[in-house]
């Protein structure tokens, strides 16, 4: 770490603090993207916005290599292939989710569901959170959440770079 | 999410505040246009965002839906983010080392 181009102690403690409540507040908006305003994309907009807080403030070595625990290499090995699979995940799972149902249909033998057919599990007594509701949509959430984070932090990895 | 309005003295209160954050945020928008350096405009662009924030919580007070109270967070959250960025490209040169 060059002294000249190192952030002031006072970035490095606040981004130390708003990163898990950036985080905190993806993953809320997450959970509650099926019936009010939230939802993958904004989640995946915000979690990209913290590791863009880290890459700023903190430099692009120390998250790639003390955070994630990747080697430096080619342009689609290290860190970027690792997000180049995030986006492939997520693309698979946003794909696979309305598959979803025509497989359960099957395997419960109680006659074929539709594709695209919804359902809800409510989990009660969480500490904290009280009650969670878990549609079929959050998997195409989960899918959107993926593709959004893989594809931008490959454009701020690959830029960073130059 | 939805609560009651506010009524009375505090709700004139909150509408006088959404006045004041709007004429706020036009005077800003002058500087942005008109400001001779960089730093002028991205400070007053900060001031915009931080109003566009205030602007939202007070709506959310007026409408009583605390959906715009999530507006407002996420709002603030890409405006402080910007703010890093673009003070690290003004004193850097570049954003990420």
């Amino acid at each position: 770490m060059s002294s000249e181009t190192d952030t002031t102690v006072i970035a490095r403690t606040v981004v130390r603090v708003v990163v898990p409540i950036i985080l905190l507040t993806a993953v809320a908006l997450l959970l509650q993207g099926h019936n009010l305003p939230g939802g993958g994309f904004i989640a995946g907009v915000l979690t990209v916005t913290a590791f863009a807080l880290v890459y700023i403030v903190f430099g692009r070595e120390f998250l790639q290599r003390s955070l994630l625990h990747v080697e430096e290499d080619g342009f689609l090995g290290g860190a970027i292939g690792e997000y180049g699979r995030t986006f492939t995940f997520g693309l698979a799972l946003a794909a696979s989710a309305g598959v979803g149902s025509i497989v359960l249909g099957e395997l419960l033998d109680d006659g074929q569901f539709e594709f695209l057919t919804q359902g809800v599990v409510f989990v009660y007594h969480v500490p904290v959170y009280h009650e969670i509701e878990i549609p079929t949509a959050l998997f195409f959430d989960l899918g959107v959440y993926f593709v959004v984070v893989g594809a931008l932090l490959t454009i701020l990895a690959v830029v960073g770079r130059e | 999410m939805v609560s009651e309005p506010v009524s009375g003295t505090l709700g004139l209160l909150v509408v006088g505040g959404l006045v004041v954050a709007s004429l706020v945020t036009l005077a800003a928008g002058y500087r942005v246009v008109r400001g001779p350096t960089t730093p002028d405009r991205v400070v007053a662009l900060d001031v915009i965002g931080t109003n566009v924030v205030a602007i939202a919580l007070l709506f959310a007070l007026v409408t009583g839906q605390g959906l715009f109270v999530d507006v407002s967070l996420v709002l603030a959250i890409i405006g402080f983010i910007s703010t890093v960025a673009v003070a690290r490209y003004v004193t850097e040169g570049d954003i990420i080392e």
